[in-house]
Formats: C-alpha cells, sequence, structure tokens
C-alpha cells in the first residue's frame, strides 16, 4: 500500500465529517427562525422579545463564522447546495414546536423550492467552470 | 390564504430583498480596493449593509408574527430571484436556462406551498 492509499480513508472521513459540521450548521441556521418566531410573540423591547432576538443574532453569527470553515473543506456548490434543506427544517420545527397543520401541498411545495435551490447551486457552479474556461481560452 | 397572512408574508419578502441588497452593498466593498483592513470593515458601505441586516431581521420577527415557521424558508428563496436581477444589472453577470429553470422553480414551489395554506 502507498502513502496516499493510506491518507484516502483518512480524507474521505474528513470530508464525512465536514459534511455532517454542514448540516449541523444548518439545523443551527434553523434555529433562528424559532427565534425569530418566539421573539414575534413578546412585546416589542420586553425583555423575553430582547432575550429572543439576541438569540437570534448570537445564532447567525456562529453559523457565519461556521460557515466560513466548513466552506473552506467542502465544494462550495455542495455546501450552497444543501442549504436548500433549511425548508425542510422549517416545516419540521414548525410542525413539532409550533403545532402547524402540514397538507400534501405545503410538502409538494417545499420539495420544489428545495429542488430549484439546489439546481441554482449547480447552475451556478457550472457557469463558472465555462466562464473559467472562456478566461483560459482568451 | 387570509388578507392577514398575506400582509405578514409581504414584510417577510420585503425583509428577503433587503436582505439582497445587503448582501450586494457587502460583494461592492470586497469588489473595491479599501486603504486599510479597518476601511475593509468600517467603510460607509459596509455600515449601511449591516444597517439593513438588522432592518431584515426585525422585519422577520415582524413577519412570523402573521406566517407560519415553515412558510419562512419558503419566502427566503425568494432571495435568489433578486440576486440574479442584481447579478445581471449591477454585476452584467450572465444568466444560463439552468438557472432560468432553477428560479421557475423556486417560483412554482412559492406558489404550490401557497395554494396549500389556502
Amino acid at each position: 500500500m502507498t502513502a496516499s492509499d493510506s491518507n484516502k480513508p483518512q480524507l474521505k472521513d474528513g470530508k464525512t465529517r465536514s459534511f455532517i459540521a454542514l448540516h449541523l450548521m444548518l439545523v443551527l441556521y434553523s434555529f433562528s427562525g424559532i427565534c425569530a418566531k418566539l421573539a414575534g410573540k413578546f412585546d416589542f423591547l420586553s425583555l423575553g422579545f430582547v432575550g429572543c432576538y439576541a438569540g437570534m443574532i448570537a445564532v447567525l453569527g456562529v453559523y457565519a463564522i461556521g460557515w466560513q470553515q466548513v466552506i473552506k473543506r467542502l465544494p462550495l456548490t455542495l455546501a450552497y447546495a444543501n442549504r436548500a434543506v433549511t425548508v425542510v427544517w422549517g416545516l419540521v420545527w414548525g410542525v413539532v414546536l409550533f403545532s402547524e397543520q402540514l397538507n400534501l401541498l405545503k410538502v409538494v411545495g417545499c420539495l420544489v423550492v428545495l429542488a430549484g435551490v439546489a439546481l441554482y447551486a449547480y447552475a451556478d457552479a457550472q457557469e463558472q467552470v465555462s466562464d473559467a474556461e472562456v478566461g483560459d481560452a482568451r | 390564504m387570509s388578507q392577514s397572512v398575506l400582509l405578514y408574508a409581504g414584510f417577510s419578502l420585503f425583509g428577503v430583498f433587503i436582505s439582497s441588497i445587503s448582501q450586494v452593498m457587502l460583494k461592492k466593498s470586497a469588489m473595491q480596493s479599501h486603504g486599510s483592513a479597518i476601511k475593509e470593515y468600517l467603510n460607509p458601505l459596509v455600515i449601511f449593509a449591516y444597517v439593513l441586516f438588522v432592518g431584515a431581521t426585525l422585519l422577520s420577527v415582524l413577519a412570523y408574527k402573521g406566517i407560519p415557521l415553515s412558510m419562512g424558508p419558503v419566502l427566503d428563496a425568494t432571495g435568489y430571484l433578486y440576486v440574479t436581477f442584481f447579478g445581471v444589472v449591477i454585476f452584467h453577470e450572465r444568466v444560463t436556462p439552468k438557472k432560468l429553470v432553477a428560479l421557475a422553480l423556486i417560483i412554482a414551489g412559492i406558489v404550490i406551498y401557497a395554494l396549500g395554506s389556502a
């Protein structure tokens, strides 16, 4: 076995870890919606509002830092395409925490949005590759 | 969908729009050369971008008073429409057919979701 062969499983593990980290970040991001929803239940600038709003800003701050770290370790397209999953988390938290009603149209609508966001990320990546090729040709 | 949900969905959409403008300003600032590292973060464009960002978060709190949590991320996806529009108009980027299909899917998904909320 060569040195590069023995490195492969480790690299793969690293990617898997980064992928899990990406999804943990996206779950964290979905918490900002929960904080915003909770903040809206309190009067503007009341203690409850300030607490929930501060929580929302803190979540977005930690997410921004975590996202920067994750996109250093994963292909940007993969990261952006997976961001579409926040639509699903919105559905899940809505049902679990706020007893929102689901129906087939809502679920299908969310899945179609998810597909659109993921496709956008791949279209964007392809565009940048073809731009780079045009640049090379010049 | 009731009129009040529509109104609060409007707040959410406006928040996403403001947030997209904030992103454009950050990108504009990133493309300019600044004299020092401090000026890179503390210049009028960046400061105003963050003011808009705070405004967008407050609009999202206001919106959630009237819309379900599940609707928020669905409406957030309209950001891709604005970002594409600004990309073309301000940064002279191209729009590929695939991107148009992606945007059409996003709009279709929002419409289907809205039909489910009716």
